[in-house]
């Protein structure tokens, strides 16, 4: 659907998953990472997920190092 | 001592991927391999984890299984380079990474609460920012109620979407 025509108004204030649960983003919890890619295994904004900027850095670190040990796909089959 | 290189010991944390050409029982060799590379020195273990024979998520070496192994030790940091070289060298490892596991000293620990209580603030002042602005263009136009809820209802659609994506 049209959605990313009304990315900018619908765009809704959420709260960073990290700062929440008062976690740090790790390479080994697949689990938690997987909430911050989509189907084809890229890397969703943080302005969808609402993680904060200091959360954001250190979740795209832990996704690489994920891929690299083949914890995660770098793409969708 | 007059070396510029940071001395002393420091904290690491090893995961590591063993060739599925191997048996089990052969990888559990090549760990304790992995292992005595690391005590050898001063190093000690403080974590052992077998992972066990796990689905890698993408083929490395034309292999589709790994045996994975996690490590915490301590380290003299002038040996980490050493170690780091002899995993390298190792073909029965596909993958290893190492990585600096802080023991955070309550300095820094502060220091780091405080970029992101800054980092926080500013956030929610530039939110507070497009808030203030998004009420005074709605002030204006009285008519807009019906659109604003037409959005409410996008907005929870989209919440649906984003929730779908989660699943996978
Ligand atoms: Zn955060």
């Amino acid at each position: 659907m049209n959605n990313h025509h009304n990315n900018n108004v619908v765009k809704k204030a959420k709260e960073c998953y990290f700062c929440i649960n008062n976690l740090e983003p790790d390479y080994k919890d697949t689990k938690s990472l997987r909430r911050f890619i989509n189907f084809y295994q890229k890397i969703i904004g943080a302005g969808r997920t609402g993680t904060c900027v200091w959360h954001q850095r250190k979740l795209t670190l832990a996704i690489k190092r994920s891929r690299k040990m083949a914890l995660l796909a770098f793409t969708h089959k | 001592m007059s070396k510029t290189k940071p001395s002393g010991l420091a904290h690491y944390e090893i995961l590591f991927v063993v060739s599925n050409r191997f048996t089990e029982d052969e990888a559990k060799t090549s760990i304790a391999k992995v292992e005595k590379l690391i005590t050898e020195g001063e190093g000690k273990i403080t974590l052992n984890e077998y992972w066990g024979k796990k689905r890698l998520a993408y083929p490395i070496k034309h292999e589709a299984y790994g045996y994975y192994q996690l490590f915490e030790f301590d380290l003299e940091r002038k040996d980490l380079a050493r170690l780091d070289e002899k995993l390298r060298l190792d073909h029965e490892i596909l993958r290893f990474i190492i990585v600096t596991k802080k023991l955070k000293s309550d300095e820094q620990l502060a220091k780091e609460q405080k970029i992101k209580e800054k980092i926080g603030k500013k956030q929610a002042e530039q939110e507070k920012k497009s808030q203030e602005e998004k009420t005074k263009k709605e002030a204006k136009p009285k008519k807009d109620a019906k659109p604003k809820a037409d959005i409410e209802s996008l907005d929870e659609k989209l919440e649906g979407i984003l929730n779908a994506d989660d699943l996978l």
